[in-house]
């Protein structure tokens, strides 16, 4: 039990005055000392160790010094003490028990007899649950409205192949691509496709042996590369991350694609020689006219998969 | 002294005995700190300090920048080139962030060396963890605003490490970009998650953090009796707030500096097309972006081990140290694997951005 306020002191001789005061010990949380004061003789109040309470009871605490040695506690200094409301110790107040029983107010008349106090919580927290939950889809496909763009399927005119002098060399190819976007004005963005005008034996590399089909969003075979044609177009997208690759030298191994990103190098076929990258290098559908003017389907594929997933 | 009172302090009794101002001050500063005030306990102050320079920066920005693919990029380069001190605040905000992701791993790694995430500040770690993430997003959503040739390949490669999480990362990468690419929609998501979307997060959870750590009070040293602790502490107020707002005014004058001397220059306007330009990352992702790099994280599984799976197991071990970490014990030195862990992560965040740094003369 801890000494209460307004509890009378005892020393082992006589009865010395009051417990005016309780001071906690902010680290350990218990009660350091008790000051005791008001013994009628108008002397300073004095600190008294809570070491030398011999016992507490119900309204008396009892010290195990003589009243003779209670003149050689410290005199007790307001200005070194602030009250547990003007500082923050963390817990303090748990521990603290000096006043004698509870501290009550009423219950309001009309709380009293309030039965179903369970029912009325479960009915707000269902009131707030039926407002909220027929927003929910509201505005998940309010959010959702422009994640999920139909495929383009157009065809682009991106320039002439009598610009390629030589064979198996990654030639780039920029064009601008209209994009109209939601509520936007129409745009152009500057995009770009790497061509090869390929030997014999990269288009084998290429085709392997077999024409190559593109497909819309329903599976429907849209447009068929034939293994013959001897130009090959990839789109510019380095399919380890999306980053833009380029045509360049390497020391080892010779002129490659080769991503600056993460340093994914693929040969002229698009073929994975270095790097971290999943799969080969994205071809797309091509179209050469009779004046070698170059028209592709402008397709995006999923970076970081190993098989190709179209998203554009 | 007449024993009347001023005007002044009339106003104050006036406002004190209605809001209880004395109160909450001395509640605020009254504040023991267990053997005293530290250098070491600036981080956290100075992340607030620094949070309100980039909401009052980001504030200002915001009276000329506007959020359209068509008029980002004209209207950041207004700003740095019209405006009167326009450079300067876009600059402030720009290297403001760096601070701050800078002052977040000195935060963190203070508690966890000294050992304060533990019982009973458990709570307090996570909600920290949570901030965290906050705070990277702030810098990956940022970095897309100015709608430069940077900010537009960082989020193109961003996005994509996203969409290799498991089966939520194409949605997630989709609900990011407002569709297949990055474009308008992707910019109008970033920008509302960067001024509306986390400034809200963050000073929930900044608040909360404070509330948890003023219930379970603050650590205090690694060592030390309950004596020697005693007599040593000190309030919050003077001492550690000395210390912080020194601390706060280096921070001011490091950033300030930093802003002039290397004041923020776009790159062109963004496109699909990055032409001679070589994508990077804001620098405290470069680890990230180099790691990425390396063979054994190559191939489909690979970039989910090193993009996904690696960053992913990090945190969720960070979130669960103060429920493996059960030991009382708090003495940096006395936690063998825990010093080691912390020296073996911190090198490798080291040398992983040098090689990233080093690798870049080799691209040209």
């Amino acid at each position: 039990m801890q000494p209460q306020l307004k509890s009378k002191v005892r020393c082992t001789d006589r009865e010395v005055g009051e417990v005016t005061r309780v001071i906690m010990d902010p680290l350990s949380l218990q009660i350091s000392h008790i000051v005791v004061g008001g013994n009628g003789a108008g002397g300073p109040e004095r600190q008294v160790p809570a070491s030398t309470i011999q016992r507490v009871t119900d309204g008396l605490v009892e010290l195990r010094a003589p009243s003779s040695e209670l003149e050689s506690f410290p005199a007790f200094k307001r200005d070194e003490y602030v009250t547990i409301h003007e500082v923050e110790i963390a817990h303090l107040e748990e521990h603290v028990h000096v006043e004698s029983g509870e501290v009550l107010v009423p219950v309001p008349e009309l709380e009293r007899n309030v039965k179903r106090r369970a029912f009325f919580a479960n009915f707000t927290h269902s009131i707030g649950i039926l407002i909220g939950l027929p927003l929910a889809y509201p505005v998940l496909r309010y959010l959702m409205k422009p994640m999920y763009a139909p495929l383009d399927n157009g065809w682009i005119k991106i320039g002439n192949a009598n610009k390629i002098k030589t064979d198996d060399v990654g030639v780039q190819f920029k064009y601008k691509k209209k994009v109209k976007e939601a509520f936007m004005p129409e745009a152009e963005v500057d995009k770009n496709v790497w061509i090869l005008k390929a030997s014999p034996d990269t288009l084998e590399k290429v085709y392997k042996g077999k024409d190559m089909d593109f497909q819309d969003q329903t599976g429907r075979v849209i447009w068929t590369n034939k293994r013959d044609v001897p130009y090959v177009v990839f789109s510019g997208k380095c399919p380890h991350l999306g980053c833009g690759y380029k045509w360049r030298s390497h020391k080892v191994l010779g002129q490659v694609f080769l991503c600056p990103c993460h340093l994914s190098i693929y040969d002229a076929t698009g073929k994975v020689l270095d790097g971290p990258a999943p799969r080969p290098l994205d071809a797309l559908p091509i179209r050469v006219g009779p004046s070698g003017e170059i028209q592709i389907i402008d397709m995006e594929f999923k970076a970081g998969t190993r098989s190709q997933t179209r998203i554009v | 002294m007449n024993g009347q009172p001023t005007a002044l302090e009339a106003i104050v009794a006036f406002v004190d005995e209605r809001v209880g101002l004395k109160q909450i001050q001395a509640k605020m500063l009254n504040e023991p700190v267990p053997g005293g005030s530290r250098w070491a306990y600036i981080f956290g102050s100075c992340l607030l300090f620094i949070f309100i320079m980039q909401a009052v920066t980001g504030v200002l920005l915001m009276f000329y920048y506007v959020p359209s693919a068509d008029h980002a990029y004209a209207s950041t380069q207004y700003i740095l080139h019209e405006v009167d001190y326009g450079w300067f605040l876009l600059s402030y905000h720009f290297w403001g962030s760096s601070a701050m992701v800078m002052m977040v791993f000195a935060h963190m790694s203070q508690v966890f060396l000294w050992g304060a995430y533990k019982k009973p500040r458990e709570m307090i770690w996570l909600v920290g963890l949570a901030l965290f993430g906050i705070v990277m997003a702030f810098g990956f959503t940022g970095y897309l605003l100015p709608w430069d040739q940077r900010a537009y390949w960082a989020t193109t490669v961003g996005v994509e490490i996203m969409d290799k999480t498991p089966v939520v990362g194409d949605f997630m990468a989709r609900f990011l970009k407002g569709g297949p690419t990055p474009g308008q929609m992707t910019l109008s998501r970033f920008f509302v998650i960067h001024v509306m979307v986390l400034p809200a997060a963050l000073m929930g959870l900044a608040g909360l953090h404070l509330f948890l750590f003023r219930k379970a009070g603050p650590a205090g040293p690694f060592r030390g009796t309950h004596a020697e602790l005693k007599a040593k502490t000190d309030y919050f107020f003077p001492r550690q707030i000395w210390k912080d707002i020194v601390a706060m005014s280096a921070v001011f004058i490091t950033v300030c500096s930093l802003a002039f001397i290397e004041p923020v220059v776009l790159l062109e306007e963004a496109t699909p097309d990055p032409g001679e330009y070589h994508p990077e990352p804001e620098w405290y992702f470069l680890f990230l972006f180099q790691l990425l790099r390396l063979k054994i994280f190559s191939g489909e599984f690979g970039q989910f081990l090193g993009a996904i799976a690696l960053p992913g197991a990090f945190m969720a071990l960070l979130a669960a140290l103060p429920f493996i970490d059960r030991s009382p014990e708090r003495n940096i030195f006395k936690r063998p694997v825990a010093l080691v862990g912390w020296l073996i992560v911190m090198i490798s965040i080291v040398i992983f951005t040098v090689s990233a740094i080093i690798n870049r003369e080799f691209l040209d």
